[in-house]
């Protein structure tokens, strides 16, 4: 595609110019970062499509010296395939040749799921029109059943990896994004485990759940299902705390979640459920528990006569095999009755007024290779990926990984020097399990209110080292909260209160000897 | 992808021969205008993916004589490198026991490959090797460039280098539809088809070897290129079929015709079967003596000959390993790669 064979004809000497295929846009700045890379924001250069805006999404390099990153190579070899309105389109790949990574340029689109709902709770306080709603859905829908019947299964659908187009002639379509996960199923499958990638599990089906290996499209549906109750009740439907451990480790807090709400599954409803591994060892002794069946209605809010409520709880299905499809689905009642859903979800036509949803924020601070050009004293707003996972939500920006990012010299803040690491404090993955926990438990401004109080205690306490997710996690907070961060030395103080409160919170999550049988190592 | 109708695979790499011949005539022009250009033909793959050209050689104007300057390749030339190749291909799938499919997908890159590329550019045992690489990582069945460098003690650098190269050419257009998926779909339909005893399965079951050892033979030549992988499953059917006399041929293919309401008739689909025969019929391996003298030609061309030998391999090294600059220059034959 478009400059891939540029480079057969001319061999420029590649210094330190900027590529040819970068100077064909206009970089605005950051908009995203996942495990993956991270996606800019661009417009285009040449009077064909001046100022159409692009999302670039840049693959970092895989770091096991095996070439190129078979995430991005997946990515991209599928989407050269398909085309379908509500399937984000892959306009252009580009490769640096400096350091061999890879950019991904697809149309950009203002907003997603993730940042509508989070809009709709935090700031309008309102719940989103059942006109848009079901126009969301619909389309969601029918870009699925394409996928589906291509044999395609999306694997890791959430509301933040489906994106909605803003002001243009596309205006209000949902676009399904990020494909690094998915599969074509006629290709023999691995498990999830086998991947080794995370995967939130709150829009995990209960048969993965309960460590089925392999996938069908169902556990997409499964997942539409869960966006559909967050998209009524701007709540995730089932947060479970997640255990996070190599490999695929059993989920209970996730299934408790959702056995609460929707009872306990029985062979009757669910006849294969006996051959689920999970099922079969029962070590947490899952089958014993017994759940009162709060009714998923009365969680949603839906009368359980509604159209609404039956296609629900058709995409609820424990069964894998009775889960109704994407196809079915297109067909259901719900999409028949007023208001019928439309193109333009975000503007109904009878015209009611549109709700202004804000538009991503971009980090211009950011250039492609991935390096800041300001001081690190400017926290990084962290903005959300384009066509990935969001940074401090749904816990998929945070990694596991080898720390990479130090932030912040403690000379900035005029402070001794010591040689204390952050690193070497406590294991990384349970740092992550620590600040999930805490996330889940939705009491953010009572964490604030002691962060602030154990600023003055912890201000003797020598960090150097900061991790990169406590930045994420503490901009996604100060937003939580409408909490501005000016001053850098509050901005650093606050980090490190931030560090030592995981290990508060840790230590609580080992006494209260949480479902983990050991603190895995991170890979 | 289950949709062949859609693919990129039926789009972007289904050529006519006409088309094919002149993709073929231009690689090559590219590669003379190099030659002439630079006195060598052999493209630099560096580590990070950039490609360089020869580096001029200064004396190649005194050189420029009719007898010094290196000849190109011929057409028919640059195929039987390439003929060689597939088949050390297949040889090297086998012998790390890879699924079909996998062969047949580095089979159909390593072809499209050398559509856009001479083999007089880019050497086409590093070449077949990354494509083998390529195919594993997009059918799922990850080798790591180091196992696969190993099992065949060749330096995994080399793959890893061309790998960016690879995908380039074959525009991303990863996705390829193997027949031999289509045979399995065939037999079973060919199950309903002409309903079978019990004790009559082996039939069917030989036929289906059969067949699969006939596609092995036609992915060896031009077809994949030429048609899509449903026919060259019937042309494989078909051969096997003459083997085992199953069931009547032609009544079959009418009624797979009939039953897809298809815009095609028979008589068409029979042309395309048998023009694939006869590619089959037509495929030729190189001679040891055929061989010997490409690669002559082919070494010169690369500038890797006689006089500035030594100058070349010392440059080379800077960037490679000393085995890996040695085995660039190994003459290929049926033993080695």
């Amino acid at each position: 595609m478009g400059d891939t064979n540029s480079n057969n004809g001319n061999n420029t000497n590649n210094n330190n110019k900027k590529p040819e295929w970068l100077q064909q846009y206009d970089l605005l700045g950051k908009i995203g970062e996942g495990t993956y890379g991270l996606v800019f924001l661009a417009r285009i250069k040449s009077s064909t499509n001046r100022g159409k805006s692009i999302a670039i999404k840049k693959f970092k390099q895989s770091k096991d010296g095996d070439g190129v990153s078979p995430t991005a190579i997946r990515e991209i070899m599928l989407l050269r395939e398909i085309s379908h309105e509500n399937v984000v389109k892959l306009v252009n790949v580009h490769i640096n040749h400096v350091d061999m990574s890879l950019y991904l340029a697809f149309d950009y689109a203002e907003h997603d799921l993730y940042e509508i709902i989070r809009h709709h709770r935090d700031k309008v306080n309102h719940s989103i029109s059942s006109y848009t709603v079901k126009s969301f859905l619909w389309q969601l829908l029918n870009g699925l059943n394409y996928l589906h019947s291509n044999w395609i299964i999306h694997r890791d659908l959430k509301p933040s990896n489906i994106l909605v187009m803003g002001e243009g002639d596309e205006q209000g379509v949902v676009k399904i994004a990020d494909f690094g996960l998915a599969r074509i199923y006629q290709a023999p499958l691995k498990s999830l485990a086998d991947n080794g990638v995370v995967v939130t599990i709150w829009y995990r089906a209960p048969e993965l759940l309960l460590g089925a290996k392999h996938y069908t499209s169902a556990v997409d549906m499964w997942a539409v299902g869960c966006i559909f109750a967050e998209l009524l009740t701007l709540k995730p439907l089932f947060q479970g705390a997640e255990v996070k451990a190599t490999p695929n480790p059993f989920q209970l807090d996730q299934l408790d979640k959702i056995f609460k709400v929707l009872g306990h599954p029985t062979l009757e409803k669910w006849p294969t459920l006996a051959s689920l591994p999970h099922w079969q060892q029962d070590v947490q002794h899952i089958q014993g528990h017994k759940y009162d069946n709060t009714g998923l209605n009365t969680v949603v809010h839906l009368p359980p006569k509604s159209a609404a409520y039956d296609l629900l709880s058709k995409m609820l299905e424990y069964d894998p095999r009775k889960r109704i499809t994407a196809a079915q689905a297109l067909e259901h009642e719900y999409f028949r009755n007023d208001p019928l859903p439309g193109r333009n979800a975000l503007v109904s036509p009878n015209a009611d007024k549109a709700v202004n949803y804000p538009t991503r924020p971009v980090d211009r601070t950011t250039d492609f290779e991935g390096t800041t050009s300001l001081q690190p004293s400017q926290p990084v707003s962290s903005g959300n990926a384009v066509s990935g996972s969001i940074p401090g939500a749904h816990g998929g920006t945070l990694r596991s990984g080898p720390r990479q990012m130090p932030v912040g010299p403690s000379t900035a803040t005029g402070e001794k020097k010591g040689h204390w690491n952050g690193d070497d404090w406590i294991p990384s993955t349970a740092e992550i399990k620590a600040l999930r926990l805490w996330r889940h438990t939705g009491s953010e401004r009572y964490i604030w209110f002691i962060m602030l109080e154990l600023i003055r205690y912890l201000s003797e306490c020598k960090v150097e080292m900061l991790c990169h997710h406590y930045l994420e996690t503490l901009s996604f907070i100060s937003r939580r909260q409408n909490l501005k961060i000016k001053d850098h030395r509050v901005y650093l103080f606050s980090v490190r209160c931030l560090s030592a409160l995981t290990s508060i919170l840790l230590l609580q999550v080992l006494m209260v000897s949480w479902e983990v049988k050991e603190a895995p190592t991170a890979h | 992808m289950a949709d062949f109708q859609t693919s990129t695979h039926r789009a972007n790499w289904i050529f006519t021969t006409q088309e094919l011949d002149d993709k073929y005539n231009a690689a090559r022009q590219r590669a003379i205008q190099t030659l002439e250009k630079y006195g060598a033909t052999l493209m630099e793959v560096d580590v990070d993916g950039t490609l360089s050209y020869p580096e001029p050689q200064i004396n190649s104007k005194d050189n420029a004589d009719k007898h010094s300057r290196p000849k190109p390749l011929t057409i028919e030339e640059e195929r039987y490198m390439r003929v060689f190749y597939e088949n050390k291909l297949q040889e090297v799938c086998n012998n790390f026991h890879f699924p079909h499919k996998i062969q047949a997908t580095a089979l159909i890159y390593f072809k499209r490959f050398y559509l856009q590329w001479s083999v007089m550019q880019h050497h086409p045992k590093n070449i077949m090797l990354t494509c083998i690489y390529a195919a594993c990582k997009i059918e799922e069945n990850h080798v790591s460039a180091e196992e696969l460098g190993k099992g065949i003690s060749q330096d995994h650098q080399l793959i890893l280098n061309n790998e960016m190269i690879v995908y380039q050419s074959l525009e991303f257009d990863l996705i390829v539809y193997a027949p031999y998926r289509s045979i399995d779909g065939f037999v079973n339909d060919m199950e309903e088809f002409c309903p079978v005893k019990d004790d009559q399965l082996h039939v069917l079951k030989a036929i289906h070897e059969t067949a699969r050892m006939e596609v092995d033979k036609i992915m060896l030549t031009d077809a994949p290129l030429l048609f899509p992988p449903g026919q060259l499953a019937l042309a494989a059917l078909r051969s096997s079929n003459e083997v085992h006399k199953v069931l009547d041929f032609e009544r079959y293919l009418r009624s797979i015709l009939s039953r897809q309401s298809s815009a095609h008739t028979v008589s068409e689909l029979i042309e395309s079967l048998n023009s694939i025969d006869s590619w089959v019929r037509g495929y030729k391996f190189p001679s040891e003596k055929d061989l010997k003298h490409i690669n002559r030609k082919l070494k010169s061309c690369w500038g890797l000959s006689s006089h500035d030998e030594n100058k070349k391999r010392e440059k080379k090294s800077k960037h490679k390993s000393k085995k890996s600059s040695n085995e660039t220059q190994n003459v290929p034959s049926h033993t080695d790669l």
